[in-house]
């Protein structure tokens, strides 16, 4: 008898393959919308740009939600909240940084009350930039988001949970007041 | 034209001697005050004048006069006339009095100025936390907050600033715009400095 042969490492990614093409065709977006890039997303759901086609819908609370997009400008205070609501969604998840404000801060780059860099704090699988993108750019985004999925390369929230240290010590360096819950995933 | 306007002048210039009123366009009427006359001057406003509505207080910080401007903005439903006054209060240790007993939504913005300005309005009990969270030190609104340094060191700069141009000389030499002198330096600051 022939035994291909596979190490233990191209074993899993067989199985993988076949559950990320899965995943890439049904994304589910938090309802969630930070700054002013949340207005862009109602005519990329709807019959315009109808992001459905693309396996890509809106889930009303963050344990459905597979994907959290952070639509632009960050402040710490919204931060506190983004951070509690990446943590309760379940696996598998994605963050989409939206907006030159999650990039660089953009035009809010030396405002006293903006974050502006937004993959120190979170996990950012894929950026899209441009102020604003438009609903093209966040369609061409999402694909980029599938490409990953599907290559297995969309694994932000596994380094998450790798490097938890490091991120926390960011987040609380400007998040004074530390009242948060402990997940264990 | 500016009827209702001058007639409010001369009643306002009648009961304060010492108010500088102003008619600015129709429709705006702006009175300038000393500070402890400003709590029966709305009074007055409100009563007597009918201006029953509230519709803003703000803060103007004029560091070069070592002041604070707190600017009360009313209006009247039936003359359809906005007054505008305003007043100078110290800005070290900023004190004025609560106008909550006049509107209720007085109490809204002076959370807001205690917030942003740190002006510590006497009277009200309700000056907590309100916009910002967990902040600690100088409210920053006022103008000798540095907000560029604050971001520097507090969040993290992506690098690619750094040759960030004064595009403004390059434009105005296209365009052949003259740009006074008091404007140069309103442009991009230098991300060096």
């Amino acid at each position: 008898m022939i035994t291909p042969n596979i190490d233990e490492k191209d074993k899993r990614r067989i199985r993988d393959i076949v559950q990320d093409f899965a995943r890439k065709h049904s994304l589910w977006v938090l309802a969630y919308g930070t700054g002013c890039g949340a207005i862009e997303i109602p005519p990329t759901m709807t019959s315009r740009y109808d992001a459905e086609r693309f396996g890509i819908r809106g889930a009303a609370t963050p344990r459905q939600a597979d994907v959290l997009l952070i639509t632009g400008y960050l402040s710490t205070k919204t931060l506190k909240r983004v951070i509690r609501t990446y943590e309760q969604m379940q696996d598998p998840k994605y963050v989409i940084g939206f907006g030159s404000c999650t990039i660089n801060g953009g035009m809010y780059w030396d405002s006293y009350n903006t974050i502006n860099a937004l993959d120190r704090y979170l996990p950012v699988d894929v950026y899209i930039n441009g102020c604003m993108p438009r609903p093209e750019a966040v369609i061409q985004g999402f694909i980029k988001l599938q490409n990953l999925i599907a290559e297995g390369k969309g694994n932000g929230a596994d380094k998450y949970k790798e490097n938890l240290e490091w991120y926390r010590e960011n987040q609380k360096k400007i998040i004074h007041n530390w009242e948060m819950p402990d997940y264990n995933w | 034209m500016l009827e209702k306007e001058n007639k409010l002048l001369e009643q306002i210039k009648k009961t304060f001697h010492s108010a500088k009123v102003e008619v600015k366009r129709e429709m705006r009427v702006a009175v300038q005050l000393r500070s402890d006359l400003i709590p029966p001057f709305l009074s007055y406003a409100k009563e007597y004048l009918e201006f029953k509505h509230l519709s803003h207080i703000s803060c103007v910080d004029w560091i070069e006069d070592d002041e604070l401007e707190l600017v009360f903005i009313l209006w009247n439903y039936e003359l359809h006339v906005q007054i505008i006054a305003k007043t100078r209060i110290e800005r070290e240790n900023a004190q004025f009095v609560s106008l909550k007993k006049f509107w209720n939504q007085a109490d809204t913005y002076e959370r807001e100025i205690h917030e942003m300005y740190g002006v510590n309005f006497e009277g009200n009990d309700n000056l907590g936390e309100f916009i910002l969270e967990d902040w600690e030190g100088k409210p920053p609104m006022l103008r000798d907050f540095d907000t560029i340094k604050y971001s520097k060191e507090t969040y993290f700069q992506r690098p690619g600033r750094e040759d960030a141009q004064n595009v403004r000389e390059t434009i105005t030499k296209h365009s052949g715009e003259e740009v006074p002198e008091f404007a140069k330096d309103y442009t991009i600051r230098n991300i060096e400095e």
